[in-house]
């Protein structure tokens, strides 16, 4: 092809200057290399972050799952499983989990695994979010690293210890774990302060340990010298000191507890993993508070002739009162060859040394050599009760002063032999039957003689013919006091004088007419005999009245209150107003007051009928004066039967019986009262008109 | 085969001393550098074009590795807490017997994604190298992958409108993993791969071979 143009120059080679290649290169490529950079950052952070693998074997792996299955240290996921498999030989399941490298360092060899499921028990329920999650490892761990690892053996129980919580770990020993069951609280003064781990049976298989932990800060009350003791439930127990009931919270009565206290000072401060002793109940703690069971103790036997019954294994030895030991052993043994071989009974105590008041590093030897200075200046062991209804009896040293010499022997068995002196031992039988010989002895039959006496004596006072004669006799008194007032005799009185007083009227104007003014002294002599009679009548008056005055004393005396109050002396007093002459006599006075007014009455009517009227009229004046000075002595007469009426109110008041007596007796003293009054009225009448008496009006 | 036969009479406008604007087709002289009619940038061959690709095919790749590797779904029940990758969503679908969701589950997420890695790295490769293969279907991969790349993101809407919709607190709640994340990177990285690959490179390709 011809080109016109062909002479120019030749086209150049047009080419673009290579550029290099980073020149070359688009912005595009950062986006690749941003995210290639991203993705291998986040591979390996994941990579970094992705937690180290441990192994956790467990018994069996319920609920477990790999991928799912969380780790958690105090309830925040700390790790996941990631594989299950079976060791070799498909003796346990081993989990294997990755676990936060955070936390990894702190999966030393303290570290627990134990997988958490559902829990219902007595102390709640737990795990309850394990129903729809599924279970959970839970793992503890204390705050400290140390060195890691990554093998675990997991717990088939949870452990309810946080590795990292503060407090004690003590084992306690217990002979009988039945009422120790995990979780079980322990008290301290009966706030709780820690709780009880699984209990597992010692190695040997005698024994029964259980680790419990007490959280801080109560664990520093736990020292060498604290005791722990069982709460279980309530306990009776039945000792030298009698019955004691103790019941302790209701939730240690269900779950059963331990408590522990600190009495004494100066224990030493314990480690993690102390062991202590469970004792069954708290006097016993307490009463091992003070044996020290590492001390040595002396061993020494006593052989006692008689019965054992009532000691037993554990009964106090006692010096002067205060427990130094216990028996450690009971049984018998053959003392002497066998011609003459005996059976004793061989109880050995142990005694400890320093209850002996000796040094804490006293050995038992110093014992011994103690004991045999003690026994050689007269120490004796014998036997003494300690509670006589139970009939325990425990041993007791005592000095007795006028002992039979004596030492320590060490001819039989294998200790040495403290003699033994007469035993003090009161048993309920003996007791009894000493209650019974004292009961015996009381005079009981004298007592009931002395009270048949006094009913008889009641009796005899009450059947007793003066006594019953006594109402009689008053009554009859006041009948004829009553008939003496109604007697016409008596109302006859008024009508005689009026008719002496008209005889003498008509014996003046007789004498007025006949002249025989001479002969009335004679008459008002005789008149004047008459007023003396009278008189003699009205002086036996205060006499009655001085009997019944007595009577009313001494019935006064009778009152049954002070009888009842004193009954002996009661007796006594009626016995003696019985025996009193003026008693028996009462009636007899009385008879003779009424004879002597029966006397006075025959002598008024006696003085009605004078029958030598006319040597009367002789003095006819001075037997109107004699008459007006025997008036005169009416009112007294009047004034007496009123004391008479007031003091035999009284004396029926003291009866205070509204008996038929009484009522006439009242009545009877109403007459009389009524004829004093009549007389009295009389003698007013009498006085006031003097006259009337010799002119008949 | 007549197109075949009449490329040989083909030519391009660069053949032509023209260039074409990209967005709205006016041809103008090969020294002009913008666009007469839309100011569009005028550029006969995008030299950078295939750097383009691989850079974004490249980081599409990466996406994709954590979105097979994370998980896709966080599915929290009440009792039950799970979480799903593709391919394990996949196998446990077959599993449970849902082939056809399991067929197009994987699909959607594995051979689709990783078809269009692999046209891509073809079309990508054959041009650099001036493969001889055949023109029309290079033409015709990359029309599939163009047209394929949206539905990539089948899966990423899937995870969208569940945890959109799944949120009923402690009960049960879905929530986009990881994987959803890195998955939506990648596709939209590939779909990227596919737009910045410069179809006219196809044409040079051919006329060098001949």
């Amino acid at each position: 092809m011809s080109d016109p143009n062909d002479t120019g120059p030749a086209p150049f080679d047009v080419r673009p200057v290579k550029r290099r290649i980073w020149q070359r290169l688009s912005l595009v490529w950062l986006v690749p290399l941003v995210a290639l950079a991203i993705s291998l950052w986040a591979a390996w952070q994941s990579y970094a972050d992705r937690g180290t693998l441990i192994t956790i074997s467990f018994e069996n792996a319920a609920g477990i799952t790999a991928g799912e299955t969380t780790i958690k240290y105090r309830d925040v996921t700390v790790g996941e499983v990631e594989d299950l498999e079976f060791s070799e030989g498909l003796t346990v399941v081993l989990v294997h989990a990755r676990i936060d490298k955070i936390v990894a360092p702190f999966l030393d060899d303290d570290a627990q695994f134990w997988v958490v499921r559902p829990d219902v028990s007595v102390r709640g329920i737990t795990g309850l979010e394990t129903v729809l999650s599924g279970v959970f490892i839970e793992g503890n761990w204390d705050t400290e690293a140390d060195v890691a690892q990554t093998q675990f053996t997991g717990l088939e129980q949870p452990n309810l210890t946080r590795a990292n919580q503060r407090g004690t770990r003590v084992v306690l020993r217990a002979d009988d774990g039945g009422s120790i069951a995990a979780g079980a609280p322990i008290l301290h003064k009966g706030i709780e302060v820690g709780y009880l781990e699984k209990p597992e049976l010692s190695f040997n298989g005698d024994q029964v340990l259980v680790s419990a932990f007490v959280e801080s800060p109560y664990d520093r009350r736990i020292t060498s010298s604290t005791r722990f003791w069982d709460t279980s439930g309530f306990s009776v127990s039945f000792g030298a000191g009698g019955v004691s009931l103790d019941v302790s919270s209701l939730a240690s009565v269900i779950e059963g507890g331990i408590a522990f206290d600190t009495v004494v000072s100066g224990g030493r401060p314990i480690d993690d993993g102390h062991r202590f002793d469970i004792f069954p109940s708290e006097q016993a703690a307490r009463e091992s508070l003070f044996t020290d069971p590492n001390a040595e103790v002396l061993e020494v036997a006593v052989l006692f002739e008689q019965s054992v019954s009532g000691l037993s294994e554990g009964a106090e030895v006692r010096f002067q009162g205060i427990r130094i030991g216990e028996v450690s052993s009971l049984n018998a043994i053959v003392v002497g060859d066998a011609a003459n071989a005996q059976v004793r009974l061989q109880a050995v105590l142990s005694i400890e040394p320093s209850r002996l008041g000796m040094a804490g590093n006293a050995t038992a030897e110093d014992a011994l050599a103690l004991l045999s200075d003690f026994v050689t200046r007269g120490l004796r062991a014998r036997m003494v009760t300690g509670n006589i209804l139970a009939g325990t009896l425990f041993v007791e040293l005592v000095e007795v002063p006028d002992a039979l010499p004596a030492i320590v022997t060490l001819t039989s068995g294998d200790f040495p032999v403290i003699p033994t002196t007469e035993s003090e031992i009161s048993d309920v039988a003996a007791t009894a039957e000493g209650l019974l010989a004292r009961i015996n002895a009381l005079p009981v039959e004298e007592l009931m003689d002395g009270a048949i006496d006094l009913m008889d004596s009641f009796e005899r006072l009450a059947n007793d013919e003066y006594t019953r004669a006594t109402p009689a006799a008053l009554v009859a008194l006041l009948d004829e006091s009553r008939a003496l007032i109604n007697s016409e005799d008596i109302q006859a009185i008024p009508g005689d004088l009026r008719n002496v007083i008209g005889d003498l009227d008509s014996l003046v104007s007789e004498a007025n007419e006949v002249g025989l003014i001479t002969d009335i002294d004679a008459a008002v002599a005789t008149a004047g005999q008459a007023a003396t009679n009278i008189e003699i009548a009205t002086r036996n008056l205060p006499q009655i009245t001085a009997d019944i005055e007595a009577l009313t004393t001494r019935a006064n005396e009778l009152e049954l209150e002070a009888l009842v109050a004193s009954a002996t002396a009661s007796l006594n007093a009626i016995d003696g107003f019985l025996g009193t002459d003026d008693a028996v006599a009462f009636p007899a006075e009385a008879n003779a007051a009424l004879a002597t007014m029966r006397a006075l009455l025959d002598e008024v009517r006696e003085g009605g009928a004078v029958a030598n009227v006319n040597a009367a009229l002789a003095s006819a004046n001075e037997a109107a004066r004699a008459v007006e000075d025997a008036v005169s002595t009416l009112p007294a007469l009047a004034a007496r039967a009123s004391e008479l009426v007031d003091q035999t109110e009284a004396v029926v008041n003291s009866y205070s019986e509204r008996s038929r007596f009484s009522a006439e007796t009242l009545a009877t003293l109403r007459d009389i009262q009524e004829a004093s009054d009549a007389i009295s009225s009389l003698a007013r009448t009498i006085e006031r008109n003097p006259n009337s008496l010799l002119i008949g009006r | 085969m007549g197109s075949a036969g009449q490329s040989h009479g083909l030519i391009t406008a660069r053949d032509a001393g023209l260039v074409a604007c990209q967005q709205c087709g006016q041809v103008h002289p090969l020294h002009a550098r913008v666009c007469k009619r839309c100011e569009g940038r005028l550029q006969s061959r995008d030299t950078e074009s295939l750097q383009k690709v691989w850079a974004w095919l490249i980081a599409g790749m990466i996406a994709y590795i954590p979105a097979n590797i994370y998980p896709m779904l966080l599915t929290s029940t009440l009792v039950e807490r799970s979480e799903s990758t593709i391919i394990g969503g996949v196998v446990e679908l077959f599993e449970h017997g849902s082939w056809g969701i399991a067929a197009i589950v994987f699909a959607a997420s594995v051979m689709i994604p990783v078809g269009k890695f692999i046209a891509i790295m073809y079309l990508a490769i054959s041009v650099q190298r001036h493969s001889s293969l055949n023109r029309h279907e290079r033409h015709k991969a990359y029309e599939v992958v163009e047209f394929i790349g949206r539905w990539s993101m089948i899966d990423v809407f899937v995870v969208a409108i569940l945890s959109a919709l799944v949120q009923l607190d402690t009960i049960a709640t879905v929530n986009p993993g990881v994987a959803a994340m890195s998955f939506a990177l990648s596709v939209i990285f590939t779909m990227l791969s596919a737009q910045a690959f410069d179809s006219r490179l196809i044409w040079d390709a051919d006329r060098t071979q001949q």
